[in-house]
Order: C-alpha cells, then sequence, then structure tokens
C-alpha cells in the first residue's frame, strides 16, 4: 500500500466552514417584545452570600452568578436577562414575571449549539407562562422534556426556577 | 513512510481550519453516553500514534476515519475505516523485531528493521442509550462495534456509564469493553510441533478494558481531565479462564477537549503505568521490562487527536 494513502483522511478534515452565533434578540428587543409599550426601569442587584444560598435551597439549582440583570416594569412586572449552561456555551435568556409572580413568557436570546435549539419553539416555551416559585418546573413532570435537546430543555427549565426563586426570595421585597 | 511528513500535514490541516463551533466527544479513549440527535450525521478523524518500548524502536499510527448518524434521538450508527502504518527495530527484550498486533499476520524477520502501512479493517458502529445523564443520576449505554479487515475479524462490546456534576460540566464515565477477535496469524517454525502456534492458524483473542474518565469544562467549549484505563487479554474466547490469561497493563493520561457549535478537537496522551503482568511466558522471557509490557498490543506511550464537524 502507498504510504500517502494514510493522508487521505487528514485532508478530508479540512472542510470546516466559519459557523457564528445566532443572535435572536437584544436585551432591548426582549423587553420591547415581552413588555410591549413599557418603560422598564434598571434594577440591577447583586445577591449576598445568604441570598445565593437561599435561592439555591428553595430551587435546587446552582446559582451561576450573584449578578442580577434586572428590570421592573410600571405595573410591577420584572424582566431578568440570565443564562443557562449550554452543551459547550452558555445560553442567554429573558424571563418575563407579571405583578402576580406568575411566568409571563420566556425568550432564548441566542443559541450557540449545532443542536438543541429546539428549546426555542414557542409551544415548548410556553409551558412555562403561568408558573410561579410553587411550581415543580421539573423536566418530564410540568415542563415536557425535548427529545434531542434534552440538556437544552432540563437547563432552561432550572434557569427558570432559579430566577422565579430569586423573584420570591428577593426582587418581590425590592423596591425598584 | 515519512511520520513527520503526516504529522506537518495534521499540523497544518488545523492550523488552517477556519474557527467555527462543535461538540463531543469529550475523551480520547473513554466513550461517554451521548450520541446524535435524529436525523443528524458527523464526520470524525482519528489519529493515534503509538510509541515506544522499553528497547529498540516502535512507531505504529492508526487513523480511523467516521461517518455517523442519529438513527433516533438514543440510537446511532456509524461506519469506519482504519488504516495503520508501522516502523519496528529489536523492539522485543530479546532483542529481536516483532510487529504490532494489527501487523502480526506479516511474516516479519526477527531482525533488523521492518516497516508497512496497511488497510487494517472496516468497522460499523451501534451506540444505544437508555438512560441519558441529563434526566438521570446515572446515564447508561451499550456498544457493539463489529470490524472486518484482511486476515482479521473483531467484535467490540461497551457498557457505557456517564454520571454529570456541576450542571453537566464535570462528567465522568466508566467503560466496560470486551473485544474478541480473531486473526490469522502465520506459523511459526520455532513453536511446538504439536501446537498450533506450529502451523498457519487463526488465533483467538478476547480482550477486557476497563475505564473511568472525569472532564471539567473550565471555559466555554473547553474541557480538561484525565483517563485511566486498564487493559486485560485473554487467549481464546473466554475471559473466566484465568489460566488463558496473557497480558494486563494500566495507561493514564490527560486530555483536552474543545467543543464549538459545529467543530470539535479532542487530544489525549496515556503513558503505560508501571504494574504491568506477563501470564504466559516465564520469567526470563516475559515481555515486562521494569513494570511495563512490551507484548505485541501495548506500548509506552499513545498520542491521540480527535477532529470532528457536525452537520
Amino acid at each position: 500500500m502507498n504510504h500517502r494513502f494514510l493522508l487521505v483522511p487528514v485532508a478530508a478534515l479540512v472542510i470546516a466552514a466559519p459557523v457564528q452565533a445566532t443572535v435572536y434578540l437584544s436585551v432591548e428587543q426582549a423587553q420591547a417584545l415581552m413588555f410591549p409599550g413599557a418603560t422598564l426601569a434598571p434594577v440591577p442587584i447583586t445577591l449576598t452570600a445568604e441570598q445565593v444560598k437561599s435561592v439555591e435551597r428553595a430551587s435546587d439549582v446552582n446559582v451561576l452568578s450573584p449578578q442580577v440583570k434586572a428590570w421592573r416594569s410600571p405595573t410591577g412586572g420584572w424582566f431578568i436577562a440570565d443564562q443557562v449552561v449550554g452543551k459547550h456555551e452558555f445560553i442567554p435568556f429573558a424571563l418575563a414575571i407579571d405583578e402576580h409572580g406568575a411566568v409571563k413568557s420566556v425568550e432564548i436570546l441566542e443559541y450557540r449549539e449545532a443542536y438543541g435549539d429546539q428549546v426555542r419553539n414557542e409551544a415548548w416555551r410556553a409551558q412555562f407562562v403561568g408558573k410561579t416559585h410553587a411550581s415543580p418546573l421539573k423536566l418530564n413532570d410540568d415542563i415536557k422534556n425535548i427529545s434531542g435537546a434534552t440538556l437544552s430543555s432540563r437547563h432552561m427549565t432550572d434557569g427558570v426556577k432559579r430566577l422565579l426563586a430569586i423573584y420570591e426570595l428577593v426582587l418581590a421585597h425590592t423596591n425598584g | 513512510m515519512k511520520i513527520r511528513l503526516l504529522t506537518l500535514t495534521l499540523l497544518a490541516s488545523m492550523a488552517t481550519m477556519p474557527v467555527a463551533h462543535a461538540d463531543e466527544p469529550l475523551f480520547g479513549y473513554i466513550y461517554t453516553t451521548d450520541t446524535l440527535p435524529k436525523d443528524k450525521s458527523e464526520v470524525e478523524q482519528w489519529a493515534t500514534l503509538r510509541e515506544g518500548r522499553s528497547q529498540g524502536t516502535f512507531h505504529l499510527l492508526q487513523t480511523r476515519t467516521e461517518y455517523s448518524y442519529g438513527v433516533t434521538d438514543k440510537f446511532q450508527l456509524s461506519g469506519y475505516l482504519n488504516l495503520a502504518w508501522t516502523k519496528v527495530d529489536g523492539n522485543v527484550p530479546d532483542g529481536s523485531t516483532a510487529p504490532p498486533e494489527v501487523f502480526a499476520d506479516y511474516n516479519v524477520p526477527s531482525q533488523g528493521s521492518w516497516s508497512r502501512s496497511r488497510l487494517e479493517s472496516f468497522s460499523m458502529e451501534a451506540i444505544y442509550r437508555f438512560a441519558s445523564p441529563y434526566t438521570s443520576p446515572v446515564g447508561a449505554a451499550v456498544y457493539l462495534e463489529p470490524s472486518l479487515g484482511p486476515r482479521t475479524q473483531e467484535l467490540e462490546t461497551r457498557l457505557i456509564l456517564q454520571s454529570n456534576f456541576l450542571d453537566d460540566r464535570l462528567v465522568f464515565a466508566f467503560n466496560t469493553t470486551i473485544g474478541q477477535e480473531r486473526r490469522y496469524l502465520h506459523g511459526d517454525p520455532s513453536a511446538d510441533p504439536t501446537s498450533d502456534d506450529y502451523r498457519d492458524h487463526w488465533d483467538k483473542e478476547t480482550d477486557v478494558n476497563f475505564g473511568l474518565a472525569g472532564s471539567y469544562r473550565f471555559a466555554p467549549n473547553w474541557s480538561l481531565g484525565a483517563e485511566l484505563q486498564n487493559e486485560r487479554e485473554w487467549a481464546g474466547f473466554n475471559p473466566f479462564e484465568s489460566d488463558k490469561r496473557t497480558n494486563m497493563a494500566w495507561y493514564a493520561g490527560p486530555t483536552l477537549h474543545y467543543g464549538g457549535r459545529h467543530f470539535f478537537m479532542t487530544f489525549t496522551t496515556l503513558f503505560q503505568l508501571h504494574g504491568a503482568r506477563d501470564y504466559a511466558n516465564p520469567a526470563d522471557e516475559s515481555f515486562v521490562v521494569h513494570g511495563i509490557t512490551n507484548a505485541d498490543d501495548f506500548e509506552k506511550y499513545r498520542f491521540r487527536l480527535k477532529l470532528g464537524y457536525y452537520f
């Protein structure tokens, strides 16, 4: 066999094309979509160590950062921009909470993975509407799993649960 | 074969490869339970350089070109083309020359340098995941890989367990692998004339490997980990016959993984640890030198590079 034969598979590798992250919504666009016509007031919050522990205890989900990027609506609702762990990179998303502490809507801001972007599906995201901190928010329980996108489904579910716990324990008691 | 040429070509390919984003596998030798989603596919290229013995010259380069397809979200099929190149010289403890296992069916002069490249085999691989580590404390999958090559037949079965922690950024995987192979060998005129080894025959062997690995995603796209592998060999197809044991060795080393949106890269280095055993030969003919085995499927160092692209 000719030794150069061994080089053939190497040549087969040089086929990758540049791929950029897909940005679906900026934070400003998400705010306009989730609270149409409202002027949101930024209320940046840094969780104390004690609050981080309380949120993790209440939600059973790790707090990735003590910084909470929150905005308050004139009617008492909240807009929070956050992110969850994806297969390789973070998945930025936004959560809108109404004045009663229930989920108004969830939007995926950016998706950087090859697979699992079914979490952008409107019907899947609609499962979160009306959920509160008291809801189970558990995959395969009150939130359906997406086969082939299990990691993204679980982390998005956990992310919403974490933010609802932050709302209940911190934001609901904040005068912004 | 100029090994330098292949290395340079590999490096040049990597340097010119556009920056993209991508995925699995986290490890070089240990499998995880992840499979492709339904109707998705992937091409993957492996290059494994197996280097060094206790004496002489030993180089073995094996490449694997793979195409994988997600039949369902839990079931993945792959096809491989396996090629190999070797160069050996005085690589046996007694100073003679012997080929690595994948070239064992060649007649090799017992003295001097010998080099050859070959088509090693074609393989099919099926992985079925019956528990996901993202929804269960322990994910589990089974793996089946039949291979067919010139004068070689092999069936490898594997149980894969995986457990994730810290939002799936810390991953542990455990593999148990059983490989049963038949290799057509030429007769050895120096062997006992009443034995199978004296004449051309199908040699049977069973490999049982236990592998443990852990990896942590220390930055977006990048994971660093370590792998530990225990490899055991038996003559024949029954790994429960202790008198048929032939060799045992340990390997360990670091592994670095980059996973982006479509492109991934994994590089693993394994070192053979002291503690190898040669069960088949008397002490004065043992393949173990200073705790390292020089049997035909073992060497001091293994370097494995995997590159892949998801569609």
